[in-house]
């Protein structure tokens, strides 16, 4: 108990000593981003190998910033007892990997006592393990630092590996790991411009790309220049494009962009939706995902076609919800089956609004809701704004579902709209909302609502349509759809909003991708390549 | 990460409705080309109950208590006694342990007598002899001695399973209230017990008209939804397994779906019914708007299979005297005689069932029956997968 309180005083010790030390001399600005839980989690299964349990730690969701976390991130600070949470997150992660078990192959030497500090072993963990973890290599500054940590903590706890183990989780809830740190410098070929220096590059394309820090080749080409130059760039781009890995951050983006951390906080109300059984919840999200990486990557398919495409894939929870007969061989055991499935023409099942993670996600627990649906196409695939609701507004009328008077939600919500209050941000949702009330808050489907007959007619963009399949036809031809993409792709990566000229060039982008297919290969490579990727906007 | 290979593609089988309904797995029989077939799994069995103010004139057997303090007392024990060594967990008040039952000896090997029943003497039980009960009048005849439906009104109710049980505590019940050890042993069983399926076929069953129906055992185990009843709409694999089908000619009228008389089997697992079947079938569903059935099955079941229901379960959860069961059991069993000795060994029961939406599919994937209700709706592309894709 001693021990671990003074081990405990060594970590606080370096988070304050660590934050100090500066990163590169040349920095003109640094932008941190913190790392999401799943970017942390394989920092630490790629460098000390999956079998390391790292679990939940405690990064929170974070906030939304032009309809992305990612740019979030980059307003998002550590509280005390975050930081405090992180630092026995590492304790517990450094003393796995100084486990005897693990020892021989995680830690590049032997030590010439395990009672006593030993210098030069740990200076080559440490330089070793800081160039992974701080996406760059260690100053002498901080490797002195984090060996004399280590030293120190050799002598008081008498145990070589203890005393390590007090560094690398000092390393851990170092701002340089817990933050991607983004250096800059002045560009070469605009001395008044700033652009990320090669480590910081490296970051950037791998967090982008792959949604994981930069792997040894990655690094290694930020060590030698290369990736400041075109060639060099191009070779790594490609490397990185070709990678199964890719889907690692297609789903990233995805998962940002459509909102499913609200996952988190799905409330459907079981009691009334039965079938909306634990395994709906938890294969829904996967369900979009799959679909989207098989659409984009496997088929190399049309990011607008997502709206309209019939192939997904299921489980048996799903297809109960989707009125698929899909049954198992066998009567028990194996993971959870998914199977490719193709939805028949006519089937109102089109497209991912017509998915359980978009239906349920934008419902109310007890009932399905045509403004959060509208007001989610609108924000999500069109990147629109739609205010929020008045604060005094009167819902009761919309919220009586057992009127006799008005037994469908279009009904209510048409007699809501009298109030000019109301009128003029429901114009906007509800008429996209009440095409998709074919499906139910469980996201299945039904023809009636109360027994009344469900209108699924309504209009977008000027176009008026039948139904959800019409509707979905129209959204996959909106210019918007193609440009929110393209946009949120780019501050996806940079963790920022683009500028007006950068909106401008993206237009330009939106315009060729367009004509020639939106392919998601061909829309990270252009806008890595593209003019603005790297370049630092002071502020 | 999955790949939609060839090898994939090719496992997505795409049907149409009208195409796949005439191949419907009814082998063996002359059913005319189907329009329409519904399937169902079935999310609820147990034994017609029907506890009434009349029910048990000549008083109750009681439940586990009672029965061991009668058996206490035939050893000489006040009441009194009898309860304080029940209290005290078997023992008397110098702490020794009191012999409540004693084993059956067979070849000098002592064993629980719930397995050598016939090698204990008869406790003797008290039977059921009010008006109603529930099932069906199995011989066409009203004898002075049989019930009287209590919802149809009709005559000759033949339930002698209902005469043995229902003044035991735990089967004097009227629904919702559903016998403990039956409920137990069904929601445990849910779990890992394939599920029971059923299937009904006719030309519009939304109409008055013939139909087939078909008891099937599936493949795989139950889905359950939110309230830890079965998940309608889910997906069940057929057991081609023919001891597990059993296939009768039927009627639907004003919403009730009846058979003609025949067998019924059906495998399912020892801590439920390991075996459950009848001679003489019949069947009363009402067909409800919602897609899910409920009624009553019944006929004459082998009587030896439901007291090797309660045996397995054990006194302490089936609350019956197994001896005293099993001697009233053959003696009140009402059908079936053997062809050697002439003693019935069918006895008439009839059971609650509740049936809920669920699609059938053959082993080939083939759908063979349809989930129909106010869910979701099937639009004739099926999909299935086999070991190839297990686990994807």
């Amino acid at each position: 108990m001693q021990s671990r309180s003074r081990l405990a005083l060594f970590l606080a010790g370096l988070v304050l000593g660590a934050s100090l030390v500066p990163a590169t001399a040349t920095a003109e600005e640094r932008t941190l981003v913190r790392l999401t839980q799943t970017q942390y989690q394989r920092a630490i299964h790629e460098l000390f190998g999956a079998s390391i349990e790292v679990g939940e730690n405690v990064a929170g969701v974070g906030v939304r910033d032009r309809g992305l976390l990612a740019v979030g991130t980059r307003r998002q600070t550590l509280s005390a007892a975050e930081l405090e949470s992180y630092e026995a997150l590492a304790q517990r992660i450094a003393a796995q990997v100084m486990d005897p078990s693990r020892r021989a192959t995680l830690i590049p030497c032997s030590p010439q006592s395990d009672t006593a500090p030993d210098a030069d072993c740990a200076g080559q963990f440490i330089s070793r393990a800081g160039l992974f973890l701080f996406r760059r290599p260690l100053t002498e500054a901080e490797t002195s630092l984090y060996v004399g940590v280590a030293e120190a903590a050799t002598n008081t706890l008498d145990d070589f590996y203890s005393g390590l183990s007090a560094a690398l989780a000092g390393m851990l809830v170092a701002p340089e790991f817990l933050f991607r740190v983004e250096n800059s410098e002045p560009d070469p070929a605009e001395p008044e411009t700033l652009r990320l220096d090669a480590w910081s590059r490296a970051s950037r394309l791998s967090f982008f790309l792959w949604d994981s820090p930069p792997d040894g080749q990655l690094l290694a080409a930020a060590e030698s220049g290369e990736l400041l130059t075109p060639e060099g760039l191009n070779r790594q781009v490609e490397r990185l494009l070709a990678s199964p890995r890719l889907e690692d951050g297609l789903r990233a983006f995805f998962s940002d962009m459509l909102h499913f951390d609200a996952f988190r906080t799905l409330s459907i109300d079981t009691n009334i939706f039965p079938r909306f059984t634990k395994n709906v919840e938890d294969d829904a999200r996967e369900q979009t995902l799959r679909t989207i990486a098989d659409h984009l990557l496997n088929q190399n398919g049309d990011y607008r076609d997502l709206f309209v495409t019939r192939d997904t894939f299921l489980t048996p929870a799903l297809a109960a919800i989707y009125g698929v007969p899909l049954a198992r061989s066998q009567e028990l055991g194996g993971a959870v089956p998914w199977m490719p499935y193709q939805f028949p023409e006519g089937d109102s099942r089109v497209g991912l609004l017509s998915h359980v993670s978009f239906l349920s996600l934008h419902s109310h627990p007890g009932r399905s809701s045509p403004t959060l649906r509208g007001a989610a196409v609108r924000e999500i695939f069109l990147c629109q704004t739609v205010p929020p609701p008045p604060p005094d507004v009167d819902f009761s009328l919309v919220e009586d579902t057992e009127n006799p008077n008005m037994r469908t939600v279009r009904e209510r919500l048409t007699e809501h709209r009298t109030n000019p209050v109301c009128a003029g941000c429901h114009s906007l949702t509800d008429p996209i909302g009440l095409s998709l009330e074919v499906f139910d808050a469980a996201s299945v489907y039904r023809t009636t609502e109360n027994g009344a007959p469900i209108d699924t007619s309504g209009e977008l963009g000027g176009s008026a349509y039948e139904g959800v399949v019409d509707m979905a036809a129209i959204l996959r031809d909106e210019p918007q759809a193609a440009s929110c993409v393209i946009n949120r792709a780019f501050s996806y990566g940079t963790a920022r909003g683009p500028t007006r000229a950068e909106r401008t060039w993206l237009g330009d982008v939106q315009e060729e991708l367009s004509t020639q297919g939106l392919k998601w290969r061909d829309l990270m490579r252009t806008i890595i390549q593209g003019p603005d990727f790297f370049t630092v906007i002071a502020g | 990460m999955t790949v939609r290979g060839n090898g994939l593609r090719r496992l997505i089988r795409v049907g149409v409705v009208g195409l796949w309904l005439p191949a419907i797995a009814l082998a063996g029989t002359a059913s005319p080309a189907a329009a329409e077939t519904r399937g169902y799994a079935i999310s609820m069995i147990h034994t017609a109950t029907y506890g009434d103010t009349d029910t048990c004139p000549a008083g109750m057997n009681g439940g586990p208590t009672e029965i061991k303090q009668r058996r206490l007392m035939e050893k000489g024990y006040s009441a009194e006694e009898a309860l304080r060594i029940i209290a005290n967990d078997g023992k008397d008040e110098d702490g020794n342990r009191v012999e409540i039952q004693a084993p059956a000896v067979f070849d000098g090997i002592s064993t629980n007598p719930a397995n050598l029943p016939s090698l204990t003497p008869d406790p003797g039980v008290k039977l059921a002899q009010g008006r109603f009960a529930l099932g069906f009048n199995l011989n066409g005849e009203v004898e002075p001695d049989s019930f009287e439906h209590p919802e149809t009104g009709e005559r000759g109710i033949d339930n002698q399973m209902w005469r043995v049980l229902g003044c035991y505590d735990v089967y004097t019940i009227r629904r919702p209230v559903r016998p403990y050890n039956e409920d137990i042993a069904w929601d445990t069983a849910l779990d890992s017990m394939p599920a029971w399926l059923m299937s009904v076929t006719g030309e519009d069953l939304d109409s008055d008209g013939e139909v087939t129906v078909a008891f099937d055992r599936a493949l795989n185990v139950a889905m359950r939804d939110t309230h830890g009843g079965l998940l309608p709409g889910a997906t069940y694999v057929i057991d081609p397994d023919p001891r597990s089908h059993s296939e009768f000619r039927g009627r639907i009228e004003d919403g009730i779906l009846t058979i003609e008389p025949g067998d019924f089997s059906i495998q399912g697992e020892s801590q439920f019914y390991a075996l459950l079947r009848f001679t003489n079938t019949q069947l009363r569903l009402r067909m409800h708007s919602d897609g899910s059935a409920s009624g009553i099955i019944g006929g004459y079941q082998p009587w030896k299979d439901y007291y090797t229901y309660l045996a397995i379960r054990g006194e302490g959860t089936a609350q019956v005297d197994l001896p005293a069961v099993y001697y009233a059991m053959g003696r009140e069993a009402d059908g079936v005689p053997d062809p050697v000795t002439g003693e019935n060994t069918g006895i008439s029961a009839a059971y609650f069932i509740e049936a809920i939406p669920a699609f059938h599919t053959k082993l080939s994937g083939e759908v063979a029956a349809v989930s129909v209700g106010t869910g979701p709706q099937y639009n004739g592309t099926a999909v299935h997968y086999d070991a190839e894709t297990e686990g994807q």
